[in-house]
C-alpha cells in the first residue's frame, strides 16, 4: 500500500513537471536565424544585406557563364565546350525550351529580390546617412544592372519592384517597353546619385558613381539619346576612372582593381571561385574549353596591336601554366579553333587556375568608345575618345573616325566581353550594317553562314518553364509561340 | 503492455492442470509442439524436466521425445518469443503442447496503439507481419524486408546502395508531400526503422485505416507501423540463440553500350551527316580500340556478413532478452558500404502485486558511405554508362584514364577513379529506449506511464583530394566534418479500464496525455589546403586554411490528448470510437491545434444463431469505419520569413559574407488532413486453414502540404510548403492464407494483392505541380494535374521516324512548322504529333503520356517443410504501370559527347532502316530526345525476391554437442525477374519526392545475392 502511494505521487509529480516546464512548449524559436521582422536593426545588418547583392553575380548560371553564352551568336567566337544546347543559340534555331534560358531566369530575379529587400528595409534603419546612401545606391545599381541584362536578352520581362514584394505579387505580365526603359534609367540615375565616387580600399569592387554613369552611357547609346550618352560618358571620362597604363592590367590578378575597372565580379582564391576562368581555359590546361575565338577575330587586330596577345592564346604562343609544366606552347589540338580567350584566365605559379582573377563587366575603355560612337552618330568628332583607347597600345591615332573605325575599335578592345553581338544588333537596327547578310557569311569551319531573322532573333524567347508556371500570365515573345 | 496479462492467465491454467500430479517409474514421453494461434509446428522448443538439468528439443516438425525418471513429472516448454508452459505429464506417454507467442500471438492478439486487442475484436484495418518473416534476409533493414508482405503496404526505393532503406507507402501515396508512415518502436515514435536489427523483431503491425490509427492522430495520415521487439518470459530457463550468415552479391544487370569501334563510327557519322568536317580525334585509330566496359569495372562483387546472438530467460519476478548483432554490407561499388553494430536489452519486472516495470534499450552504431549515384550531371553510375570505352581504367604508367584530352570525350571524370578517390562516411550512434510502468489501481483500472528517448549522434566526414588529371578538377583539397546531435523525449500517461457487465457488455477504455520534443544541435567545420594527403593526415588540424565553420540548433514539439473506447456486445457487435487533439510547433499560433475523430463498427456474423448451420465457415466478420487523420510532416518555422547568412563575396580580396532572406513565409500553413473510410471482410473457412481478408477503402487527403515549383520571379529563395489541394486514393486489398499439413509435410501459401487508384481531385491554384527537370537536357518529365494521378508523365506523342524526304514534306503535323521550311527536319528524325492541329510542333502539343502508378501490387509466399528440410519462396511484383526511361532518353542522344546505348548501332541510316532510333547528327533542331512516349516502357515485373532452403539437423545428433537446434540454410535474393523493361531495374522509386515517380535516372541498381547461414540454439 505504501509503495502504491509513493509511486502514484512520483507519477503525479512527473506529469506536472513535464507539462509545466514551459508555457511555450509548442513554440519553436528560430535559433541562429533572424526573421525579416527582427533583422534590419542597424548598419551591420544593412551592410550584410548589401554584400548579398553581389554574392550571387558570379554564379555559374548567371554572369560567370550563362550570360556569356549569348555572345556565341557573334562573329568572334565558336561556342566550343560540350553543352549541346549552345548550338541552337549560336545558329539562331533556339526554342523556348532551351536550357540556357531557364537556367539564368530565376537567378536574375534572385538578385532583384535581394535589391528590393534592401530598398524596402534599409531606409528605416537608424544609421550613418552616407553609408545608408551608398547601400541604397548599390541596391538600385544592381537592380538596374539585372533589368538591363533582361532587356538586352528578352526585351520585356515582368518588373518586380518594392511594391510587388510587399503585396506578394510575383506572377506579373511582361512590363511595357516604356516601363522597362523607365525602370533601368531610374535605377541607374538613383544609383549614380547615391553612390560614392570611389570606395575606400576595403570596399573596392562595390558599385560607384562611375559604374552607374557607365551603364547609363550604354543605356542612352542603345536608346540613341546622344546628348545624355555624351553627358554621362563624360562624367566617367573626367572622373577618377583613368584607363590603366596597359590594356593587360585589366586581366591580371595583381592589377585587377585598377581605376578603369568600373564594375567587375570580384573573386578571391579559396573564398570564391572564378567559374568564367574554368569555362575559358583549354581542357588539357585545367578548364572546360568553352567560347573559343575564331580566326576572323584574330584577323581583325592590326599588326603589332598588343591587345591580341592579352585577348587570346593562339598556336605557337608560350604561356606559363605553372606547376611542373611551366611555360608551355599552345599546340594544335589544345583547342578546336586553335584559340582561347586568355583575357579571363591566369595560372597559379604552382599550377591550376588562378581564382584571384576578376570577371570584368564594364571598363572605362568601353565608355570612351560609347561616347565616341554617340559623337560620331550625332555628327560630332569622336577621335579623342577613340585615340585615348588606341594610344595606350602604341597604335597610330585615327582622324575623323567614322563608324567603320569605331566598330573596328570596339571589336578588338572588347573582344569576348559580351558586347559584340549586342553591338551588331544595335547597328543593324540603326541601318548601319546588314546583320542578316553579315551573319550569312561563311567564316570557316567554326562559323559557317547562319540565318539571322529580323526581328525574331533580336530577342530570345522567354523560358517555356516560366510560361507554363505562370498559368497564362506570361506571354511569349513574338515569333516564338 | 496488455499482452503481459496472458502469462498470468496461463500460469493459472497450468496451476490447475498441475493439481493431479503423481509419480511414476522411468518412461518415455513423446509429443508435438505447435504454435497455439497458427497450429504450425514449432521446432527448437526447449523441453526441460522441472527440477533437473535434463532436457530435449523439438525437431523441425515440432516432435520431441524425453525420458522421465521416477518422481519426474512436470515438463517446461520454452522458446524465444513464446510464453513458456509447464505441463504435468500425469502418466501420459503422448503429450501435445501448444505455445502462445508472447509479443503478439498473431492471429489472436494484435498490437494497436496504446494497447492490444483480440484479433476477433478488431474493427479497423490492421495487418501483422511476424518477425520470422523478415529475419535472416540479406538486407540492411526491415523496411526492405516488408515489401510485398501484406496488401496495401508497398516499399519504394530510390536506389540500391548499401543501407538505402527505401520508403514505406501504406495504401498508396497519400500525399504529394512526405508520405512516410509513423513508426513506433516499442512504444516510442521514432524514425530510423533500419537501426533495428531485424532479428530482434517479434512482430510488426501496420495500422492502415483511420479507425486503427486515429489514436496517433497527428502523424497517422500515412499509416502507422508498430514494431515490437522480442522479450524474455517469466519462468523461462536461459536460452541462447545464434544466427550467422555470409554472402556475396553481383549486379543484376548492366546496360549494353556501344563498343569503341562502333562508337567512333557513329561519332564520325554525326559529322558527315551534318556536312561538317569530322573532329580530328575521331580519325585517331587508337580511339577505336575497345579497352573498358565501365559498368563492369565499376560494379564489382558485393559482400554481406551478419552475426547476432540473443540470450533470453526469466525468473518469477524478472525476465530479460539481451541481444547483440553485427551487420556488414559492402556494395557493388568500391567505397559504398553499410555496417551496423547493435545491442538490445529488454526486461520486465514485477514489483509487488500491482506494479510492473519494463524497459527496452537499443544501442546502435552504424557507418555508411553512399556515393553520388543519383545525379544525372555527374553521378557515378550515370558516368560509368557514358564514359568513353577506349579510355583505359589506368594508363600504362599507372595513372588513371581520363577524358581530359578533348571536349569530344565528355566532361566526366573516370568513374572508377571517382569511387576509389572517395573518402567519406557517415557514422550514427543511436540510443533508442523506453521505460514503462503499469500500476493496477483497482480491478480493471490501470495507470500507465511511458517515457521514451531517441537520441542520435551523427558524425560525417568528407575529404576531397586534389584532382588535376581529370576533366572536373579540384584545385584545393579540403576536409569537412559535421557533427550533430538529435534527441527526442517522450512522456505519456494514460489510464486503461476494462469491465464486463452482465456477461453481455464489455467496455475497454484508454485515454491520456502524450508529449514529445525533438531537439537538434549541429556543428560543422571545413578546412582546405592539406599539404599531405596521406590517410593519416586527413584531420582538420592539418588543413592550412579555414573554409567554413557553422552550427545551429532546432526544436519542435507535439502535445496531445487522446482517448479510445471499445464496446463489445455479446462478442457479436463491436464499436470503437477514437479521438485525438494534437498541438504542433510546426504551425503558427492559431493554426497549431488539430482535432481528429474516428469511429468503426464490426459485426461477427459467424457468432449469430442463424449462422450455426454454415458449418464450413468458421469465422465471418464485417467491419466498417470512418475517421480523420493529420499530417504535419513538413519543416518547421515555415510561417516565418527567415534571414540567413552565408553568401560569400570579396571586395578587393577582403572577404565578406552576405545576409539574405532564405525562404518566403507562408503565414497560413496548417494541418494536412486525411479522411478515410474502410469496409472490411474477414472469412476463415475449412477449419481455419484458409483465411481471407478483404478491405476496400477511400482515403481523401485535404489541404495537402507541398512546396511547389514556383515562378522564377520570386528568385531562388526557398518556397514554403503550402496547403495545395485534395488527393484521393481508393482501393481494394486482398490477403489470402492457406495452411495445412499431410503427415510430416507442412505447407502454407499466402498471397496478397492491392489495387489502388490515385487521383488529384483539386489543386487550389488551378495550375499544375511541376517536378525537378531531368539531368543535362533539363527535360521536364512529370507533372501533377487536377483529375489525374499524381506525377503523370508529360510530353510529346510520337509516331516513329520520318523515312523519306517525302514523309517530311507531306507530314500534316509540320505543314506550318518553320523548322521544316528551313530544312531543319530530315528523314531519320522523330515524327512528333501535332495535337492542337496548328501544323507545327511546339510546347502546346504536350500532353499526359502515362501514369507511373501500378494497377496492382502483389506478393506471394510459399513455405514447405518436411522432416527438417524447409523451403520458402517469396515472389513480388506489380503490374499496369509505366516507367519513363530518362537514362535511355539521354543514352540514345548523339548530340552529347558521351557513349551511347548499344541499340544506337541499329540507328536510322536510310529508308526503313529503323523506326525507333533516330539518325546520327550533332544538331538538335528536331529535338528528337525531348520527353516523349518513345521513352515510356511497361514497368510490369514479377520477381523471385527470396528463396530460402534450410535443413535442421536431427535433434538427437546435435544434442550431444549441447545444441538444441542447428539449422543451416542458403538464401537467394533477387534471384530472377520477369520483365520486359529494358533498364537496369524495374523496381524504381522516387526521384523528386512524390512529384516524380518511376523515372529511371540510372539509380544504384539492386543486386542479386546469395547467402549461407546457420541458426544455432543452445
Amino acid at each position: 500500500m505504501k509503495n502504491r502511494i509513493i509511486i502514484t505521487a512520483i507519477f503525479a509529480l512527473l506529469t506536472i513537471s513535464f507539462n509545466s516546464c514551459k508555457k511555450g512548449f509548442l513554440n519553436s524559436p528560430p535559433y541562429g536565424q533572424s526573421t525579416s521582422a527582427d533583422f534590419w536593426r542597424n548598419a551591420d545588418d544593412a551592410i550584410a544585406a548589401s554584400n548579398a547583392l553581389y554574392s550571387f553575380l558570379g554564379d555559374e548560371y548567371l554572369f560567370a557563364h550563362t550570360e556569356q553564352t549569348w555572345d556565341i551568336c557573334s562573329d568572334d567566337q565558336w561556342r566550343a565546350g560540350d553543352h549541346p544546347e549552345d548550338q541552337a543559340i549560336e545558329e539562331f534555331t533556339y526554342e523556348p525550351s532551351n536550357v540556357q534560358l531557364n537556367d539564368s531566369w530565376s537567378r536574375k530575379y534572385e538578385v532583384i529580390s535581394r535589391a528590393n529587400a534592401v530598398l524596402i528595409n534599409v531606409p528605416g534603419i537608424d544609421m550613418d546617412q552616407t553609408l545608408k546612401n551608398r547601400i541604397l545606391g548599390e541596391a538600385y545599381f544592381v537592380r538596374g544592372l539585372i533589368y538591363w541584362q533582361f532587356y538586352k536578352i528578352y526585351g520585356q520581362v515582368p518588373v518586380i519592384t518594392e511594391a510587388d514584394v510587399i503585396n506578394n505579387d510575383f506572377n506579373k505580365p511582361k512590363a511595357s517597353l516604356d516601363s522597362m526603359h523607365k525602370r533601368i534609367e531610374e535605377d541607374f540615375l538613383k544609383a549614380a546619385d547615391l553612390l560614392q565616387l570611389q570606395n575606400d580600399a576595403a570596399n573596392i569592387g562595390r558599385a560607384t558613381k562611375g559604374s552607374a554613369w557607365g551603364y547609363l552611357t550604354k543605356f542612352y547609346v542603345y536608346l540613341e539619346n546622344w546628348p545624355k550618352a555624351i553627358e554621362y560618358g563624360n562624367n566617367v571620362i573626367t572622373g577618377p576612372y583613368a584607363l590603366a597604363p596597359s590594356f593587360g592590367d585589366n586581366f591580371t590578378p595583381a592589377t585587377k582593381n585598377n581605376p578603369e575597372m568600373l564594375f567587375s565580379i570580384q573573386c578571391t582564391e579559396g573564398w570564391t571561385e572564378n567559374v568564367t576562368s574554368i569555362y575559358s581555359a583549354p581542357r588539357p590546361w585545367g578548364g572546360w574549353g568553352f567560347n573559343e575565338p575564331i580566326k576572323d577575330l584574330e584577323d581583325e587586330f592590326e599588326e603589332n596591336d598588343p591587345r591580341l596577345t592579352y585577348t587570346m592564346g593562339k598556336i605557337g604562343d608560350v604561356i606559363d601554366i605553372g606547376g611542373s609544366s611551366g611555360p608551355t606552347e599552345v599546340y594544335p589540338g589544345l583547342t578546336n579553333t586553335g584559340y582561347f580567350f586568355r583575357k579571363y584566365v591566369s595560372w597559379r605559379p604552382d599550377g591550376g587556375l588562378d581564382n584571384n582573377m576578376n570577371i570584368p563587366l564594364l571598363r572605362a575603355a568601353d565608355v570612351y568608345l560609347l561616347v565616341a560612337e554617340a559623337k560620331i552618330r550625332s555628327s560630332q568628332n569622336g577621335d579623342a575618345e577613340i585615340n585615348a583607347v588606341r594610344s595606350r597600345n602604341g597604335l597610330a591615332d585615327v582622324e575623323n573616325a567614322t563608324m567603320t573605325e569605331l566598330m573596328h575599335e570596339r571589336r578588338v578592345e572588347l573582344a569576348g566581353e559580351n558586347e559584340r553581338h549586342q553591338d551588331l544588333m544595335r547597328w543593324d537596327r540603326a541601318g548601319i550594317i546588314d546583320l542578316p547578310a553579315h551573319y550569312a557569311i561563311d567564316r570557316g569551319p567554326w562559323k559557317p553562314g547562319r540565318t539571322f531573322v529580323v526581328p525574331k532573333n533580336y530577342l530570345f524567347p522567354l523560358p517555356q518553364r516560366q510560361i507554363d508556371l505562370s498559368n497564362g500570365t506570361l506571354v511569349q515573345n513574338p515569333d516564338f509561340d | 503492455m496488455k499482452q503481459r496479462l496472458f502469462p498470468k492467465l496461463l500460469f493459472l491454467l497450468i496451476a490447475c492442470a498441475c493439481f493431479s500430479a503423481f509419480t511414476m517409474a522411468q518412461a518415455v514421453v513423446t509429443g508435438r509442439v505447435t504454435d497455439e494461434s497458427s497450429g504450425e509446428a514449432l521446432p527448437s522448443v526447449n523441453i526441460t524436466v522441472k527440477g533437473t538439468t535434463k532436457g530435449s528439443v523439438s525437431d523441425a516438425s515440432g516432435n520431441y521425445s524425453i525420458s522421465l525418471n521416477t518422481g519426474e513429472s512436470v515438463l517446461i516448454f520454452s522458446f524465444t518469443g513464446y510464453t513458456a508452459k509447464e505441463v504435468d505429464v500425469a502418466g501420459r506417454t503422448q503429450v501435445d503442447v501448444s505455445l502462445l507467442s508472447v509479443a503478439a500471438s498473431l492471429s489472436e492478439v494484435v498490437v494497436i496503439g496504446y494497447g492490444t486487442q483480440q484479433k476477433k475484436d478488431v474493427t479497423g484495418a490492421v495487418a501483422s507481419v511476424k518477425g520470422s518473416e523478415v529475419q535472416n534476409l540479406p538486407v540492411s533493414g526491415v523496411t526492405q524486408a516488408l515489401q510485398g508482405r501484406t496488401a496495401g503496404v508497398n516499399v519504394v526505393r530510390s536506389g540500391g546502395s548499401p543501407g538505402n532503406a527505401g520508403s514505406i507507402r501504406i495504401r498508396g501515396t497519400g500525399t504529394i508531400n512526405n508520405a512516410d508512415p509513423l513508426v513506433i518502436i516499442d512504444g516510442v515514435p521514432a524514425g530510423g526503422l533500419n537501426s533495428v536489427n531485424p532479428n530482434d523483431i517479434a512482430s510488426i503491425e501496420i495500422l492502415k485505416d483511420a479507425s486503427a490509427s486515429a489514436i496517433y492522430g497527428t502523424r497517422a495520415a500515412n499509416g502507422v507501423v508498430i514494431v515490437t521487439t522480442k522479450r524474455g518470459n517469466f519462468e523461462q530457463p536461459s536460452a541462447i540463440s545464434l544466427n550467422a550468415y555470409t554472402g556475396f552479391s553481383n549486379a543484376l544487370k548492366t546496360l549494353d553500350m556501344l563498343d569503341a569501334a562502333t562508337l567512333v563510327e557513329l561519332k564520325r557519322e554525326r559529322y558527315t551527316n551534318d556536312g561538317l568536317p569530322v573532329n580530328e580525334v575521331w580519325n585517331n585509330a587508337d580511339n577505336a580500340v575497345q579497352r573498358t566496359n565501365w559498368q563492369d569495372e565499376l560494379f564489382g562483387t558485393g559482400k554481406v556478413n551478419n552475426v547476432d546472438m540473443a540470450i533470453s530467460g526469466g525468473g518469477s519476478k524478472s525476465s530479460y532478452m539481451i541481444s547483440g548483432g553485427y551487420y556488414d554490407e559492402k556494395g557493388l561499388i568500391t567505397n559504398s558500404f553499410f555496417r551496423r553494430l547493435s545491442v538490445r536489452v529488454n526486461s520486465d519486472h514485477k514489483i509487488g502485486k500491482r506494479l510492473k516495470i519494463g524497459e527496452s534499450i537499443q544501442l546502435t552504431n552504424s557507418k555508411d558511405n553512399s556515393l553520388n549515384t543519383l545525379s544525372a550531371q555527374d553521378g557515378i553510375i550515370w558516368s560509368a554508362i557514358r564514359f568513353m570505352p577506349f579510355i583505359p581504367v589506368k594508363n600504362a604508367d599507372g595513372t588513371w584514364g581520363t577524358s581530359k584530352a578533348s571536349n569530344e570525350y565528355g566532361d566526366i571524370n573516370n568513374p572508377v577513379f571517382t569511387a576509389h578517390n572517395t573518402d567519406a562516411s557517415n557514422v550514427n550512434n543511436r540510443i533508442l529506449g523506453n521505460l514503462n510502468a503499469e500500476l493496477e489501481i483497482a480491478k480493471g483500472l490501470k495507470l500507465k506511464a511511458n517515457f521514451g528517448l531517441d537520441a542520435n549522434h551523427y558524425t560525417g566526414k568528407n575529404f576531397s583530394a586534389v584532382v588535376t588529371d581529370q576533366t572536373r578538377t579540384t584545385n584545393n583539397n579540403s576536409l569537412s566534418r559535421n557533427f550533430s546531435e538529435s534527441y527526442s523525449l517522450l512522456g505519456e500517461y494514460f489510464l486503461s479500464y476494462n469491465k464486463r457487465f452482465a456477461d453481455l457488455h464489455r467496455v475497454d477504455f484508454v485515454g491520456g496525455y502524450t508529449a514529445q520534443t525533438f531537439n537538434g544541435d549541429w556543428f560543422s567545420a571545413a578546412k582546405r589546403d592539406f599539404i599531405n594527403e596521406a590517410f593519416n593526415q586527413r584531420f582538420l588540424d592539418v588543413g592550412q586554411t579555414l573554409s567554413s565553420i557553422g552550427g545551429n540548433r532546432s526544436y519542435d514539439a507535439l502535445s496531445s490528448w487522446f482517448g479510445r473506447v471499445n464496446y463489445d456486445f455479446d462478442g457479436k457487435y463491436l464499436l470503437t470510437a477514437t479521438f485525438r487533439a494534437d498541438g504542433s510547433s510546426k504551425f503558427a499560433e492559431g493554426n497549431k491545434w488539430g482535432y481528429f475523430p474516428a469511429f468503426s463498427a464490426g459485426w461477427r456474423i459467424s457468432e449469430e444463431k442463424f449462422f450455426d448451420n454454415a458449418g464450413f465457415i468458421n469465422e465471418l466478420k464485417l467491419t466498417g469505419g470512418w475517421g480523420q487523420l493529420g499530417n504535419q510532416n513538413v519543416g518547421g518555422l515555415q510561417y516565418l520569413a527567415l534571414i540567413s547568412g552565408g553568401g560569400r563575396y570579396s571586395f578587393n580580396d577582403n572577404t565578406v559574407v552576405g545576409s539574405t532572406q532564405s525562404r518566403l513565409p507562408n503565414y497560413n500553413i496548417s494541418w494536412e488532413t486525411a479522411e478515410m473510410t474502410n469496409i472490411g471482410l474477414n472469412i476463415e473457412v475449412l477449419k481455419r486453414t484458409l483465411q481471407a481478408n478483404l478491405n476496400y477503402f477511400i482515403k481523401t487527403t485535404r489541404d495537402m502540404l507541398l512546396s511547389p515549383p514556383t515562378i522564377g520571379t520570386v528568385g531562388t529563395l526557398g518556397i514554403p510548403d503550402q496547403n495545395v489541394g485534395i488527393l484521393r486514393n481508393q482501393g481494394l486489398e486482398i490477403d489470402l492464407t492457406y495452411r495445412n499439413s499431410a503427415g510430416d509435410f507442412n505447407y502454407s501459401f499466402s498471397g496478397n494483392a492491392s489495387f489502388i487508384k490515385n487521383k488529384v481531385i483539386k489543386l487550389y491554384d488551378g495550375n499544375y505541380i511541376g517536378s525537378v527537370l531531368y539531368g543535362r537536357p533539363l527535360e521536364e518529365i512529370a507533372r501533377t494535374y487536377e483529375g489525374s494521378p499524381i506525377a503523370v508523365f508529360y510530353g510529346w506523342k510520337t509516331d516513329g521516324l520520318y523515312q523519306t524526304q517525302e514523309d517530311v514534306d507531306k507530314d500534316p503535323n509540320i505543314t506550318n512548322d518553320p523548322r521544316r521550311t528551313a530544312g531543319l527536319i530530315s528523314p531519320g528524325d522523330v515524327r512528333f504529333l501535332d495535337l492542337n492541329n496548328d501544323g507545327m510542333i511546339d510546347e502546346n502539343d504536350r500532353t499526359i503520356l502515362g501514369s507511373p502508378h501500378p494497377k496492382v501490387v502483389y506478393g506471394f509466399n510459399a513455405d514447405f517443410e518436411y522432416k527438417g528440410i524447409d523451403l520458402s519462396l517469396f515472389i513480388l511484383g506489380s503490374g499496369g504501370l509505366s516507367i519513363f526511361n530518362a537514362d535511355r532518353m539521354q543514352g540514345l542522344d548523339p548530340t552529347y559527347s558521351f557513349n551511347m546505348y548499344a541499340e544506337v548501332a541499329d540507328r536510322w541510316t536510310g529508308p526503313n532502316t529503323s523506326n525507333t532510333v533516330p539518325r546520327m547528327t550533332t544538331r538538335r533542331d528536331n529535338r528528337n530526345y525531348r520527353t516523349s512516349d518513345m521513352f515510356i516502357e511497361k514497368g510490369d515485373f514479377l520477381r523471385l525476391k527470396n528463396i530460402v532452403l534450410g535443413y535442421t539437423l536431427p535433434a538427437g545428433l546435435t544434442e550431444r554437442a549441447g545444441i538444441s537446434k542447428l539449422r543451416v540454410y542458403v538464401t537467394g535474393q533477387n534471384v530472377f525477374t520477369f520483365t520486359k523493361y529494358s533498364g537496369l531495374d524495374p523496381e524504381l522509386g522516387y526521384s523528386d519526392g512524390n512529384k516524380q515517380i518511376n523515372v529511371d535516372i540510372a539509380q544504384y541498381p539492386q543486386s542479386r545475392s546469395w547467402t549461407f547461414g546457420v541458426n544455432v540454439t543452445f
